[in-house]
């Protein structure tokens, strides 16, 4: 899943693209999603970022609708409880038996909640299919991020799919030999499983310690950037969309500052 | 618990930002002064955040069969404080974001504050007064891993409670998602604390020298339970 979704990320027909300008349409529609005081500009956001992902970057259409589906548990869940405690208007539906009621007020706020979180889950969506992690730690350098925290994640980051490979394996060969047939053998096989990665992480650590410093670490990663143009013209459409955005936004509601 | 993107409304991601930046800025500066005296912390807190992010994308067993994931933030409380803890899981959390869309951007403020910031600091606490008292150290790990576990779950239903109070009020509203994500993850903190317990457990009989060059156990203690498990 991981690699996958990295894999598409340095594959897209976006790719090219300058990665600071990907990063600026998806953050600023979030924060219009986020603003947006009715349902209609987080939905359209939802719709064009989408599009963008199947249309421009050529993400597959099936890939893309089985990510969609990965958060809808904790929507549920969150939504179903706003939608019982938010009280005020007419009573649309009574659980009989029980004092819980589903207003008009409940039911408009949970469908703002449910088009912002879609309208936000397509713009990371569109970040994270279209834009290489390498490429947003350069972009973060640039910004003057401290380097001791992008030194940090880029080796965090490097680590992830070492371990996940590790993790994988000590897995299958623990179902293998019936580790998680019952209750108690998956607990003690699961924590056999972090207790090993657990160790072989810090050895592999140390082992790099050893590497960098054969190679004169100092302290700090010197990793050359490349920087590719914005295009007054990709910049004029970004702007344009995000006017729209904004546009929609405030004739479907007004502005809401707070 | 991880928020999702978009779901907290305006004043309440800015205010989370806001509560979690003190920590994140002690954090990077005793980070910075770590990595100065010591070169080799760099290498090893990054595996160690790749280890949290590793954890917290694995499936843990669960009795009900539903699927759930350790949140790995005792541990990493434990092992470096929670300052220290809280950037890590500012990193770990950065990357579930932009390369999983699990959690989000603007509620990233809120997501630092009930997994980095509020779940270590019980793990911390707890294992330092349990040292201290002289408890025993799994069962020691065992509560801090299980509360901290269980306190991130509260945390978070506190926020969602804060944003949405709706006509019942806050405390109403807290009850309702507390029910909801704190109630249900009562097994699965036991679980997640006995996990953690095994991991530590492994690493004093295979690797006990990480435990003492972090100065949580010291070599007396580390002796006594090998001796112990012999």
């Amino acid at each position: 899943m991981y690699e996958v979704l990295e894999d598409f990320a340095q594959q897209n027909d976006l790719r090219e693209t300058s990665p600071g300008l990907k990063l600026f349409i998806g953050v600023s529609s979030i924060l219009l999603c986020v603003s947006s005081p009715g349902p209609v500009a987080p939905l359209l956001v939802a719709a064009t970022m989408s599009a963008a992902v199947l249309a421009l970057a050529k993400i597959p259409a099936r890939f893309y609708a089985r990510l969609l589906l990965v958060p809808v548990s904790f929507a549920v869940m969150s939504i179903a409880v706003v939608l019982f405690v938010t009280g005020s208007g007419a009573v649309l539906l009574e659980v009989p038996g029980l004092p819980l009621a589903i207003t008009a007020g409940g039911a408009n706020l949970a469908l703002l909640l449910l088009a912002r979180v879609f309208g936000g889950m397509c713009s990371l969506y569109f970040i994270a299919l279209t834009t290489p992690m390498t490429e947003i730690f350069d972009t973060l350098r640039k910004l003057r991020v401290p380097a001791v925290f992008i030194d940090l994640s880029m080796l965090t980051y490097r680590f992830i799919f070492i371990l996940i490979e590790e993790a994988d394996q000590i897995y299958r060969s623990q179902v293998m030999r019936l580790g998680y047939g019952r209750f108690r053998e998956s607990v003690r096989s699961f924590g056999m499983l972090a207790g090993a990665l657990f160790i072989r992480t810090w050895e592999s650590g140390e082992g790099l310690m050893l590497a960098m410093d054969a190679r004169c670490y100092d302290g700090r990663l010197g990793i050359p950037s490349d920087s590719r143009p914005v295009s007054a013209l990709a910049l004029a459409a970004a702007l344009l969309y995000l006017s729209a955005v904004f546009g929609v936004s405030l004739s479907t509601g007004g502005l809401v500052l707070v | 618990m991880h928020i999702m993107e978009g779901f907290l409304p305006s004043p309440w991601w800015e205010i989370w930002f806001l509560v979690s930046l003190p920590f994140i800025v002690i954090g990077l500066y005793q980070l910075n002064k770590l990595v100065q005296e010591k070169r080799e912390a760099l290498p090893l807190l990054a595996v160690a955040g790749a280890f949290v992010f590793v954890l917290s994308s694995l499936k843990l067993p669960s009795f009900n069969g539903s699927c759930s994931h350790p949140t790995g933030t005792g541990l990493g409380g434990v092992l470096f404080g929670p300052c220290i803890a809280a950037v890590l899981g500012l990193i770990v959390l950065i990357f579930q974001a932009v390369f999983l869309a699990h959690g989000g951007l603007t509620t990233l403020g809120a997501n630092v504050f009930s997994m980095g910031i509020a779940g270590p600091a019980v793990a911390y606490l707890i294992y330092k007064a349990g040292t201290r008292a002289g408890a025993n150290t799994y069962a020691t790990v065992f509560v801090a891993a299980a509360l901290a576990d269980l306190f991130t779950y509260v945390v978070t239903s506190v926020q969602l409670a804060l944003a949405f109070p709706g006509t019942a009020g806050f405390l109403g509203a807290f009850s309702a998602f507390a029910a909801i994500f704190a109630v249900t993850q009562v097994p699965l903190a036991i679980v997640e604390g006995a996990v953690i317990m095994l991991v530590f457990k492994y690493i004093v009989q295979l690797k006990p020298e990480i435990l003492t060059r972090l100065d949580l156990l010291s070599e007396s203690t580390v002796q006594k339970l090998r001796e112990a498990a012999a």
